[in-house]
């Protein structure tokens, strides 16, 4: 390929000096526009724009909106954790990811393989997560239930997009 | 001491819609937005304003963490590793503010109405999840340490989250 415009890169590699720059500015301010971010770079605003769709199309960054979940007509969040034994604990894990109030979930290394964030309306819909877990799913030896009180940093700079 | 929830400002299904209509891509044009909902440009600027201002709603660019240690060097990125501390009784500020000097940590909460914290980590290498766990270990004032390295990530929603910080 003998098309070089600065915003076409080989596949597969990553960020080059340009991008880091305008992800630098994009951390201060998520809608800046190309033609500010130009200027303040010394490039061109179609350069600047272009980059970002392409780091964007190339799943390399997402300039994203983060809400706090009382936006969304929830009341608490709490991090629950389930110790599984005689079944895969990915198969616990997709069952959790299929329900709306259960906003992520992880398989650690840890004594409990499944860790999710789950978002509730109310403490009778905790409690009856809670019992769900414990009674409904095939597989949940223990759950340890630790209800998030206070946000003391939440610094989102780096996540799993391709998920 | 009783647990006091910190006030925020009333939300409506406004503030809802404009959230969701900017999750996955925070540089929407709010005229489009403000056509889609049916409200003035100036309206939906001074939603997310407000917003914002609350701590309620961040616009910030994410990379990738498959990917994210092409763009910083290698630590950044990577993996994620989540600290769990329970701290010694009355030692729990001070725990806190040991685990906000530690810049690998981007997310800290406590829970239980304390006194256990939990901390989110992102790492470039796994001997720095070593390093950093013995920086943790040796703070004074834990009496707990358990550490959970991220090996899937099922699900990951970066657009709902407890982001509102005291």
């Amino acid at each position: 390929m003998s098309d070089d415009k600065p915003q076409r890169r080989p596949r597969g590699s990553g960020f080059d000096d340009i991008d880091r720059r305008i992800i630098e500015v994009l951390g201060r301010d998520g809608r800046a526009q190309s033609t500010t971010i130009g200027e303040e770079l010394g490039l061109s605003g179609n350069l600047v724009a272009n980059r970002i769709r392409a780091m964007d199309a190339g799943g390399l960054m997402r300039v994203v909106a983060v809400s706090d979940f009382r936006i969304h007509g929830y009341r608490m969040v709490a991090r629950i954790r389930l110790m599984i034994s005689g079944r895969p604990p990915i198969d616990v894990a997709r069952e959790l990811a299929a329900r709306e109030d259960v906003l992520s979930v992880h398989i650690t290394s840890g004594r409990y393989p499944v860790s999710c964030l789950y978002a509730f309306r109310n403490a009778r819909e905790m409690i009856e997560a809670v019992r769900q877990a414990t009674a409904d799913l095939a597989g949940v030896e223990d759950v340890d239930v630790e209800l998030i009180n206070n946000v003391y940093r939440y610094v989102p700079a780096v996540g799993p997009l391709g998920v | 001491m009783a647990f006091e929830p910190p006030e925020f400002p009333a939300t409506d299904q406004l503030d809802r819609d404009i959230a969701r209509m900017l999750a996955d891509d925070a540089r929407l044009s709010f005229r489009k937005i403000a056509a889609d909902l049916d409200v003035t440009e100036g309206t939906v600027r001074g939603r997310v304003k407000r917003l914002q201002n609350a701590g309620l709603l961040k616009l910030v660019p994410i990379l990738d963490i498959d990917r994210a240690h092409e763009s910083a060097g290698e630590d950044h990125g990577q993996h994620m590793l989540f600290i769990t501390v329970k701290c010694a009784s009355g030692k729990l500020d001070q725990v806190r503010r040991g685990l906000l000097a530690l810049p690998q940590v981007s997310a800290l909460y406590d829970a239980n109405a304390a006194p256990r914290l939990v901390a989110v980590c992102i790492l470039g290498t796994l001997r720095e999840a070593a390093d950093l766990t013995d920086k943790v270990i040796a703070l004074d004032g834990i009496r707990e340490v358990e550490t959970e390295l991220v090996l899937q990530t099922v699900k990951y929603n970066a657009a709902i989250a407890p982001i509102a910080t005291v």
